[in-house]
């Protein structure tokens, strides 16, 4: 019972876990946001990679690379080329499927948000410790349906994989009903998305019944406030996406006409089906990365942060519009005047919460005794780079200018601003502020801040031409263009090139601070204004964490929220 | 504080001990109230189609989920001890999640009552000991409601000798 247990026996946690029992059996919340973030950053090279060799192939005119002869490295190699558009249409599928579903919603919520949401709101682990390591090996065995995929028959030439696009329209995502590749790129998502809901219903049961005491919902840190806002979209939305993919899946194979006009079906359904998903996923994606910045900006400005209640009701205010805008998206399919008059002023009001996001993080810095270590670089950077990207969305936004700037490289330009640099920024800025807490071990400043300015230089220089080309008419998704577009192609391409170089490091440098780094041995290595519950604790910290209920002075400091 | 004195009675003086669970019921109501409520946004663009019936089960899919692991959640907590305290007797009845019932008894007179400030499973760990037996008490409170509950017992466990 109830009987005693003084004196040692059943405590004391020595971490005596062999290595695969530690790492394929865990159900420690702390390791399941390494494998997460470990599992993120592998897909996310592959992902990478991808680009970078469609970035080779824009940047000359004309088809250099992806011959129907057979894929080329170098323009030198001898022949004739004739374009395979299949294959690029390949690399932007699997690009936007990997990045979207197997890249950042792991690493920010399921890497981040495992590690750290129960450690900010003091709770021993997730309220369903193995329903959490259910949801890591759903995400792999989803990864491996992608590459899969990627690997199996997917055009009626014999060619491999998909080239449908991230969005699996109809009907081009409904013919070739025989070849599997399709297929298997729909259960990718499915396994996916109910890998993340289970990882939601965690996050949300965990939140809402775990807090410590005296821990209101209006005394949680920002980045638990993030993650469930998180959670809860993806709750709302992840199972909209798997029933419009499972009508995709039994049209293509048991003759259903859910999206087929021939059977009395609507494609333009599907379309207001995945955009209800998509919308608030690209809100999904970046919620978290606006908690961990929240944390970074306070820290490195030594203030707490400024309007705390006025924070957290955005974050939720931009969740809960996040649902009714997604028709923005599709002005061109033929609504009414009064369906896009709507969609328009509905997706401008976000604007405001997001404003109100944008203004206290600069309000936290004003007059705030700031200094620049890396991860205050990284916050930085995604606070101009986030700010460009949510002012060409409001551009975008309105009907009638979207009708010029629909499907050209503007749109491509506006949302790898939010995603590539907002989210990926947040990503870097979160593993710069916790590696030393995570790793017990740090990273060398000067590598920090290198790999910072050449991901900043080189991802700008990559996409800020793309808002001329999408100007000047480019149209996205396509292998090639004409001469006219030459100029900022190139220069498009180099500075992918340079983001691509800045990534390469970046591996180097996790893997040197891992082996080599410096040992951390203070609990809090930033100053006292990085005042939640993990800078309590050793770093890393031990298996067990908070078994004890935390002392309430151990997080509710005076000067914070 | 999740622990309290039930009203004097017959009976002698009762104290209900329970664990800390950060929704309150009525947050439960109000947060599956509003997923719901959201939840038939997406339903509203394919009212009419057979598009409807392929979503629905899907989304009361997602909501009795998310109902069935907050409940689950409250059950893991469901533990309350409850101590009777009389001259002849003091009782104590554990009862855990999921129906499991644990039982002791002596008599209050040549009860223990002591706090390990340290090495126990829990800092000030706080237990009874009597008929041969120790058992703990509120190992799931805070530690400063432990040191609370300890004086409260002390003083009442002396007024009663």
């Amino acid at each position: 019972m109830a009987d005693a247990a003084i004196h040692g026996h059943g405590h004391g946690h020595d971490d005596r876990r062999g290595f695969f029992t530690r790492w394929f059996m865990s159900t420690n919340h702390k390791d399941i946001g390494i494998l997460y973030l470990f599992t993120a950053a592998a897909v996310g090279l592959l992902a990478v990679i991808f680009t970078v060799y469609m970035r080779l192939e824009l940047m000359e005119p004309g088809v250099q690379y992806m011959c129907a002869e057979g894929a080329r490295l170098t323009a030198a190699a001898a022949g004739e080329c004739t374009p395979n558009g299949h294959l690029w249409n390949v690399m932007i599928t699997y690009h936007g499927v990997l990045m979207m579903f197997f890249v950042v919603i792991p690493a920010l919520f399921g890497g981040f948000g495992n590690y750290f949401m129960p450690l900010h709101i003091g709770a021993p682990d997730m309220a369903f410790p193995r329903m959490n390591n259910l949801s890591y090996w759903m995400y792999v065995a989803g990864v491996c349906l992608g590459v899969a995929s990627l690997l199996t028959p997917g055009s009626s030439d014999g060619q491999l994989g998909a080239g449908v696009g991230w969005v699996l329209y109809p009907p081009l995502s409904t013919q070739n009903a025989d070849l599997i590749s399709m297929d298997l790129a729909i259960f990718a998502v499915h396994v996916s998305g109910a890998s993340s809901i289970l990882g939601a219903i965690n996050m949300i049961t965990t939140f809402l019944n775990m807090r410590a005491p005296g821990m209101t919902l209006h005394k949680v840190p920002l980045f638990a406030w993030s993650i469930f806002v998180t959670a809860w979209m993806i709750l709302l939305a992840l199972p909209v996406l798997a029933g419009a993919i499972t009508m995709l899946l039994t049209d293509r194979n048991f003759g259903t006409t859910f999206f087929a006009p021939e059977g009395g079906g609507d494609p333009i359904l599907y379309q207001h089906i995945l955009w209800f998903f998509g919308h608030p996923e690209v809100y999904i994606i970046i919620v978290p990365g606006f908690g961990i910045i929240s944390h970074v900006i306070a820290t490195f400005s030594r203030k707490p942060i400024f309007g705390y209640l006025p924070m957290v009701y955005a974050m939720v205010a931009i969740g809960a519009l996040g649902f009714v805008v997604w028709a923005h998206h599709m002005y061109t399919v033929g609504m009414s005047l009064t369906q896009q008059a709507y969609f328009m002023v509905a997706t401008m009001t976000i604007a405001v919460p997001t404003g109100i996001k944008v203004f206290s993080w600069i309000a936290t810095m004003w007059r705030g005794s700031i200094s620049f270590e890396t991860p205050m670089l990284w916050a930085f950077g995604f606070l101009f780079l986030f700010t460009v990207g949510g002012v060409t969305g409001i551009v975008l936004s309105q009907a009638g200018i979207d009708r010029a700037y629909h499907d050209t490289y503007y749109v491509v330009a506006h949302f790898h601003y939010v995603m590539s640099l907002g989210a990926v920024f947040a990503i870097f800025a979160g593993v710069y502020y916790w590696i030393g807490k995570m790793s017990g071990r740090q990273y060398p400043e000067w590598a920090g801040k290198l790999h910072f300015w050449m991901m900043f230089i080189g991802s700008n220089l990559t996409f800020f031409p793309q808002h001329f080309l999408g100007r000047q008419g480019m149209p996205r998704r396509y292998i090639d263009y004409p001469e006219a577009f030459a100029y900022w192609n190139k220069i498009s391409s180099i500075g992918a090139f340079i983001s691509f170089a800045s990534f390469v490091f970046f591996i180097g440098v996790i893997f040197y601070t891992l082996f080599a780094g410096r040992r951390v041995t203070e609990n809090n290595y930033w100053n006292e204004y990085a005042d939640t519950l993990e800078w309590t604790l050793p770093s890393p910290p031990p298996e067990h964490t908070f078994e004890q209920l935390p002392k309430r002075e151990d997080w509710d400091k005076a000067h914070s929220h | 504080m999740p622990y309290e004195w039930l009203p004097p009675s017959a009976e002698g003086e009762r104290l209900h001990l329970w664990p800390y669970r950060s929704l309150p019921r009525r947050g439960f109501v109000l947060f599956i109230g509003a997923t719901a409520a959201l939840l038939t946004v997406p339903l509203v663009p394919v009212l009419g189609t057979p598009v409807l019936w392929v979503l629905l089960p899907f989304l009361v899919l997602a909501v009795a989920a998310l109902w069935w692991a907050l409940e689950r959640s409250y059950r893991d907590g469901e533990i309350v001890e409850d101590l009777t305290l009389t001259r002849a007797e003091m009782r104590l009845t554990r009862h855990g999640p999921r129906g499991r019932r644990q039982d002791w008894q002596a008599n209050t007179h040549w009860v223990r009552l002591t706090l390990y400030p340290q090495g126990g499973p829990v800092p000030q760990y706080l237990t009874l000991t009597g008929g041969g037996r120790e058992v703990e008490l509120g190992a799931f409170l805070s530690e400063e409601e432990r040191i609370a509950l300890h004086d409260d017992l002390a003083r009442r466990l002396c007024a009663l000798r």
